[in-house]
């Protein structure tokens, strides 16, 4: 039986295909405690926005989650100074934000600068009607541009308008290759992307829910 | 609190009727009816079973599914199966699996011959594997913190060392990082595990994953012998296995014992074994020649050191902590029956300045009084624990594990009564702040506020103490550092009154002694105001440490036999130690490093037994007799100290009859009362607690005579804050856990022996102008120490906290309560 | 066509206020309910015969009546995970009719002696969580949410949480964790979450369209909701349908009804005019379906007798121009991702299994590697701490069984494509001599 070579497998710098194994901790630095408030500055909305929603729960380190959302969204990514910052206020170490952090696919620990997120949903049903091609052209369309983010993500639970994409949490679809370059165009103009395609103004497709006879599916046979 | 009831049932596993304790796993029912169910990731001492490997699969009839035998708790008549098909199908599967990412990379692994990975792969896995996708490679190893090595290839996520790290030291530096076969064990942004129990993770690694750096291809297991011993390093006495190739440790692992370490160990305690075996160690006699010490025969160096018997009446004896009781009381009968002097301290000093004047003799009886001694365990039962200034983590750092598991897992309510804010914060419900030197007064307060002398007019948080204290459940355990002093003492004993401790069996106070076996070395008489069992002495009390040195400096007393310790690096005052020890005309030491003190002024230095390799006894500040045993065999010219002290008693003059171990451990049985009728098989491996036995009714408290002073002001603050007015900010010291001269020699340890840090509170690093971090001079009445500030969150305004015990810039260096602060 | 009940009012402009919810007849459910007994109001619930909409399809009754009595701290958790690939239905609901929720969940507090409830919304669903947090802060206001509500002596809170993208917290003990702010893993079951759950208290899970149905049951009363549906599969059901079909969307059946009229009826089929070669008729992790089982009836027990099962109720249709092999690829790469990694079979099982199906796209696998790939999928059923290893593990499973031939042939083909690339490379690496002497031979 004859082998092939193997194929090329995507490798990170060094060599392995997972990030992050390979680091060694840096020896210089000191343990990384629970941060000390006289000693760890963070920004006061931050601050006040974390205690509120630690108060939203009866143990508060329910709030890590939603506190990350909002170290993200000051800092573009939970840097490690983000994580600092939610540890400092939340009274837990860093170490236990990293970890949470890792485990969800929303949180950025890459460096980032503050950017536009566009999640391409490349799951089964998207894959059927055409999501890789949308995800190229979104790729490309975004291509040397750091403040648009375009990445694949599973199913963003929108199977309805596939191919579709999340653009900063705006749902849009079904996407055609050639709706790429306006959906960066819109982002870079700051408009609304893509209002037409927008699933928040779509209708419900069950004929049965419109009983006064409201706007149909376009697919649907009574809609000519 | 209750502890939980047992109740014996009955199962069936493989067609075996089996015994077992209600509520235990599975797992372990069937390893006490010796059917063997393998696992990786249970491991009951960290807590709740997580059922992550799903090694341990079994059948249980009338539930479908197989079941993790380490998460369900056996029931009556409950009907198992380890070894049917369906069983042993999803052993392979696991193991296979296990391996699907594994390098399998044994031959040149640390961890081959006591792999349980290996094991479990042979005894239930398939034998050979259909993986032929390429693994995981990569750099191997890496460190994760200068102690320890980790191997992420090998790593089968098994969740032990990120649990214990997250539940069980909770410094939650360790996590798992990434989400699925991306997971791999890390800690925040490459910061190094650094941590005081972080080597028990090494311990706790099913896998080769993660190794000591000081062991790593040091042995392998069929190279190497276990001596079970204890760990003097410090009150807690953990048991421990000596790992020992060729007469030498190779590596300290837990022995576990419940009622002393749980089975874990300090970094300290893990690593320190290399002070054993480094080239500074003093494995020859030394006596000083034209003013340099240098090595010498025993019989020349026992001569000179038996001039001892010249300086009668005038010679002044100290015994370092970890000096066993056997020893003790040959120091003492040294002293008092050879040299005329009862001028011999153990207690070291806890504080300096103001605090801690030593707990006097009638004290000291009164607080240990077998009614009163609390248990190890009973920490963890308690319905209230109060720390009453101490903080486990540096005076006996197991117990803050011990801590930490009764108020995560039992509810234990821990109240926290201490100058310098502990490790324990953020555990604690109730947290009482005192001035440095404050414990003492703080507890008088606390007494009053209990025992209701004074109703009204106590602060509020000392109100709230002494409510949370005598209505939050009977069990109350109180821990306190000998820095309470006299006056701490004398509260404790109204505290310990009013609370009906005695009454109790759960009940009960914890001394932490300064010393490794404080407790041991009081209890032998080592100590100038009593005798052996908190006897009476015959004659008037002796001087303790400082009034030794005042008189050894003025020249009153003009010998000084030093026991396993240097006062100069250890006792406050440092500059009255050096002038005492210059104006000493012979000074005797015992040691195993020449610290400056002895390098300096010794006349004759004795080569020191390490606990590796010394036969006696000792105490745990619980009761507990335990025993150590020789492990290796004495390096170089080393002598066991029990003889080196006979044969100098008889040069002075002393035959004491003990011409074996055992000679000098069956008079210390007959000395103290409260041991009689033990014996070495009594204590055997797990030691044996003398407040648990019927002779404890030997040591009759009867009534305290020193009272601690006049009623204090009732707030516990310092009477006159003198500090903050001018600037100057009160001192308060503590001795760090790595402050010893064992971690300075032990290579691995070096960086983790601490430069003086400056703690203080944030408002005054405001008003000096001191940032964290920043370089600062400590000074006070011309004397200067250079420091390190850390602004700390908790520490109380006015308040500032010197490390002792280091080599420079030592705390010790300082005599006055305040001191100046400014930037260099 | 079916009767709608959770879609009637669906499309109203507006519904997502409160204003038109109660113009609509909205909380006069949970105002019948409060006059009721809690008792009264569990007893509606059981006799519905409504099971879970969220995957297990577990008896919600049954369900409510394991919490325990008692003063303990007690917590509703609605899932609004919605990760299910293929599942959209829960989304539809909560953007367009959030009270319904809302006031579902109230009843359903109430019913359990619950006074603390959480919603776990996946962070992904932004439009969704603003529309909600509106509505909450709109039925706080009415009195809706907080203390004594409507007069009566029952108080609850109720909290929004927005998870940050994991499939598995949608398992109900990996979203317990995420809520309490740790990693989503899932925890040992036993306890159960109805005995220890949230912060160790008792705790009632259910799904977004699951407490969405209850105000509707006391509405219309549990015999008549009983009555729809079959005797087994009680009520209707919001079918998510995606795929090769001209209407994917949300649609509101009665269940038993044919899959087939739900496939081509009311979607219309795939849209090439090929017929349907495979579906998943519950969300990615059911075993597929084939053409042949398009009359299959639309119901728990049929589809669970079938070798499958209903799920989320997400249906993925692929017609007989799809490639089984492309869609195994994407499930298996999902579950690999998604895999939490606490447990050794779902976590290695899973990777490897991605591992062995890019190996058939590299041309290096042989059919006899279909083995290898059915028996790890054994390996992983039933040895897992949570059911997401057997999620992917048994649609992998029926993927092989049958469609074997086809699996097959591909992995030949992709073997040949791949002996031919490389002996093209080899030719061109090859120095001259060397293929003039190969020529010889
Ligand atoms: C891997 C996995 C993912 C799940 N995802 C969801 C989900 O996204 N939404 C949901 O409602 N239930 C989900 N479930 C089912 C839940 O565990 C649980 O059964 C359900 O929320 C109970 O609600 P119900 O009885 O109303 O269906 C999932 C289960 C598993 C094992
Ligand atoms: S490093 Fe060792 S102890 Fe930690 S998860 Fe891996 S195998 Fe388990
Ligand atoms: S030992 Fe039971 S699952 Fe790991």
């Amino acid at each position: 039986m004859s082998v092939g070579p193997t194929p090329p497998v995507r490798r990170f710098a060094h060599g392995s295909r997972v990030p992050g194994w390979d680091d060694a901790v840096d020896l210089t630095k000191d343990p990384a405690v629970v941060p000390d408030p006289a000693t760890t500055p963070v920004p006061d909305e931050l601050r006040a926005e974390i205690e509120a929603l630690m108060e939203r729960y009866p143990d508060r380190r329910s709030a890590a989650i939603p506190a990350l959302h909002a170290a993200q969204r000051l800092h573009g990514w939970c840097s490690p100074l983000a994580r600092t910052q939610v540890a400092c206020v939340m009274r837990l170490t860093p170490a236990y934000l990293t970890s949470v952090a890792s485990f969800y696919d929303m949180f950025e620990l890459e460096p980032r600068p503050l950017h536009d997120d566009v999640y391409v949903c490349t799951n089964i049903s998207c894959s059927l009607r055409g999501a890789d091609e949308v995800l190229d052209a979104l790729t490309a369309a975004a291509a040397g541009d750091e403040t648009v983010h375009v990445r694949s993500f599973e199913c963003l639970g929108a199977c309805d308008i596939a191919p579709m994409a999340s653009v900063n949490g705006e749902f849009v679809g079904p996407l055609e290759p050639s709706d790429a370059q306006r959906i960066v165009d819109d982002l870079r103009a700051g408009r609304s992307v893509l209002p037409e395609k927008q699933l928040r103004s779509r209708a419900c497709v069950d004929p049965g829910a419109h009983p006064g006879g409201g706007a149909p599916h376009p697919d649907d046979p009574r809609a000519s | 609190m209750p502890r939980p009831e047992r109740k014996t049932i009955q199962l069936t596993i493989d067609g075996r009727e089996v015994q077992a304790i209600e509520g235990t796993m599975l797992v372990d029912a069937a390893k006490q009816a010796d059917v063997e169910i393998p696992y990786f990731c249970y491991e009951p001492k960290l807590g709740n079973p997580v059922g992550a490997c799903r090694m341990c699969l079994v059948e249980i009839e009338g539930i479908p599914k197989l079941q993790t035998s380490c998460s369900t708790p056996v029931k009556d008549g409950m009907v198992v199966h380890t070894r049917t098909e369906r069983v042993r199908h999803a052993q392979n599967a696991v193991v296979e699996f296990l391996l699907v990412n594994h390098p399998l990379d044994c031959p040149v692994c640390d961890k081959g011959g006591e792999c349980p990975l290996q094991d479990i792969t042979f005894g239930w896995g398939l034998g050979h594997s259909r993986v032929i996708e390429p693994k995981r490679h990569f750099v191997k190893p890496l460190a994760l913190s200068p102690l320890v090595a980790i191997d992420r290839e090998r790593c089968i996520l098994c969740y032990r060392c990120v649990r214990f790290s997250q539940e069980i030291s909770e410094d939650y530096q360790l996590i798992f990082t990434e989400r699925g076969s991306h997971a791999f064990v890390a800690t925040h942004d490459g910061h190094p595990y650094v941590a005081p129990f972080s080597g028990n993770i090494v311990e706790l690694c099913p896998v080769g994953a993660l190794t000591a750096q000081p062991y790593r291809f040091r042995a392998r297991p069929w190279d190497i012998e276990g001596g079970a011993g204890v760990c003097t390093l410090c009150p807690s006495q953990c048991n421990v296995t000596f790992t020992v190739r060729d007469e030498k440790v190779m590596r300290v692992l837990a022995r576990d014992n419940e009622g002393v370490d749980d089975g874990w160990l300090c970094d300290k305690g893990r690593f320190a074994y290399q002070a054993i075996h480094v080239d500074e160690r003093i494995t020859r006699p030394l006596v000083r020649d034209a003013g340099v010490l240098r090595p010498t025969s025993w019989e020349r160096a026992l001569e000179a050191a038996a001039g001892l018997a010249r300086h009668r009446g005038r010679v002044g004896t100290i015994v370092g902590g970890q000096a066993s009781n056997e020893e003790g009381l040959l120091l003492a009968r040294l002293s008092r029956e050879a040299l005329g002097s009862s001028d011999i301290d153990s207690r070291g000093m806890a504080g300096s300045g103001e605090a801690g004047a030593p707990i006097p003799a009638d004290l000291a009886r009164v607080l240990a009084a077998p009614a009163l001694q609390a248990s190890v365990p009973d920490i963890e039962f308690a319905h209230t624990v109060l720390l009453l200034g101490c903080d486990p983590r540096d005076d006996a750092p197991i117990l803050d594990l011990r801590i930490r598991k009764g108020v995560r897992r039992h509810g234990v309510r821990l109240a926290i009564a201490t100058a310098r804010p502990t490790a324990l914060e953020a555990n604690a419900k109730l947290g009482v702040r005192c001035e440095p030197g404050g414990e003492g007064r703080l507890a008088a307060a606390l007494a009053q506020a209990i025992d209701g002398t004074v109703d009204a007019g106590a602060p509020a948080e000392i109100a709230e103490l002494a409510q949370l204290l005598r209505d939050g459940g009977e069990d109350v355990v109180i821990l306190y550092g000998e820095r309470i002093g006299a006056e701490g003492a004398a509260a404790l004993v109204r505290i310990a009154r009013a609370l009906r401790l005695a009454e109790r069996d759960g009940a009960g106070l914890i001394c932490l002694p300064a010393g490794a076996n404080g407790r041991g070395l009081r209890e032998a008489g080592a100590v100038p105001d009593a005798g052996p069992g908190h006897g009476e002495l015959d004659g008037p009390a002796g001087r303790g440490c400082a009034e030794i040195a005042e008189a050894a400096a003025t020249g009153e007393i003009t010998a000084l036999h030093l026991f396993g310790t240097d006062p100069v690096r250890e006792l406050p005052d440092r500059a009255l130690w050096r002038r005492a020890m210059r104006s000493a005309a012979l000074v005797v030491a015992h040691a195993s490093v020449l610290t400056e003190g002895l390098a300096e002024h010794a006349t004759v230095v004795f080569p020191a037994e390490s606990h590796a390799e010394k036969d006696g006894t000792v105490v745990h500040p619980d009761g507990r007799l335990q025993r150590l045993r020789i492990a290796i065999a004495h390096p170089g010219e080393v002598r066991p100290g029990w003889a080196v002290l006979a044969e100098l008693a008889r040069r002075c003059g002393l035959e004491t009859g003990v011409r074996h171990a055992v000679d000098a451990f069956e008079q210390l049985v007959a000395a103290v009362p409260v041991y009689e009728g033990l014996t070495l098989e009594e204590i055997g491996g797990g030691g044996v607690r003398w407040p648990e036995r019927p002779q404890a009714s030997a040591l009759a408290p009867g009534e305290p005579t020193t009272t601690g002073g006049e009623a204090p002001s009732g707030d516990g603050r310092a009477p006159d804050a003198a500090a903050a007015s001018n600037g100057a900010l009160r001192l308060g010291t503590y001795r760090p856990l790595w402050a010893a001269p064992e971690c300075e020699i032990s290579p691995s340890l070096k960086f983790l022996v601490p430069r003086q840090r400056l703690e203080l509170s944030p408002a005054d690093a405001r008003r000096l102008g001191i940032d964290d971090g920043a370089e600062v001079v400590v000074a006070q009445n011309g004397t200067r120490l250079n420091a390190t500030a850390v602004v700390r969150t908790g520490v109380q305004e006015g308040s500032a906290f010197l490390a002792q015990g280091l080599a420079a810039d030592s705390a010790n260096e300082l005599t006055e309560p305040t001191i100046e602060v400014s930037a260099r | 066509m079916s009767r709608k009940i959770l879609f009637e009012d669906i499309d109203e402009p507006g519904l997502n206020t409160l204003s038109v919810y109660e113009r609509r007849g909205g909380y006069q459910s949970l105002r019948k309910a409060l006059g009721m007994s809690r008792a009264e109001v569990l007893d509606q619930i059981k006799q519905s015969g409504i099971r879970g909409r969220g995957g297990a399809g577990f008896r919600m009754g049954l369900k409510v009546s394991f919490l325990p009595e008692g003063t303990m701290a007690k917590y509703l958790v609605c899932n609004a995970d919605e990760s299910e690939p293929g599942t959209f239905k829960d989304r539809e609901l909560m953007q367009k009719s959030p009270h319904m929720l809302i006031e579902g969940i109230a009843i359903s507090a109430y019913a359990g002696g619950i006074d603390r409830a959480f919603i776990f919304i996946r962070g992904e669903y932004q439009h969704q969580a603003e529309i909600l947090d509106a509505a909450i802060a709109e039925a706080r206001a009415a009195g809706y949410i907080g203390e004594r509500i409507l007069g009566s002596d029952f108080s609850f809170s109720l909290v929004l949480h927005r998870g940050a993208g994991a499939y598995i917290c949608g398992e109900e003990t990996g979203l317990l964790d995420a809520l309490e702010g740790k990693r989503g893993n899932p925890r040992l079951k036993p306890p159960f979450p109805a005995i220890e759950g949230l912060y160790a208290g008792p705790t009632l899970i259910n799904n977004v369209e699951t407490l969405s149905t209850v105000p509707h049951i006391i509405r219309m009363g549990a015999a008549e909701y009983a009555s729809i549906g079959t005797e087994t599969s009680t009520g209707t059901k919001l079918i998510s349908i995606s795929g090769d079909v001209k209407r994917p969307g949300n649609y509101e059946i009665e269940l038993g009804i044919p899959s087939r009229e739900i496939i081509y009826g009311l979607a219309g089929g795939p849209p090439s005019g090929l017929p349907v070669k495979f579906w998943f008729p519950g969300g990615s992790s059911s075993p597929v379906l084939t053409g042949e089982d398009l009359d299959l009836a639309y119901d728990f027990d049929t589809l669970a007798k079938a070798g499958s099962m209903l799920g989320s109720g997400a249906i993925i249709v692929a017609d007989e121009s799809r490639r089984v092999l492309d869609t195994m690829l994407k499930l298996v790469k999902f579950y690999a991702h998604e895999s939490c990694g606490k447990c050794v079979p779902c976590r290695e099982g899973t990777n490897w299994t991605h591992k062995m199906v890019q190996r058939i796209f590299a041309g290096e696998a042989t059919p006899m590697d279909l083995d290898i790939m059915g028996s790890v999928q054994e390996q992983i059923m039933g040895n897992c701490l949570c059911v997401l290893g057997d999620a992917m593990a048994m649609p992998v499973s029926s993927m092989i069984r049958k469609f074997r031939p086809e699996l097959e042939a591909d992995i030949e083909a992709a073997r040949e494509r791949a002996a031919a690339r490389d002996l093209a490379a080899a030719a061109e690496l090859r120095p001259l001599a060397e293929t003039e002497s190969l020529a010889v031979h």
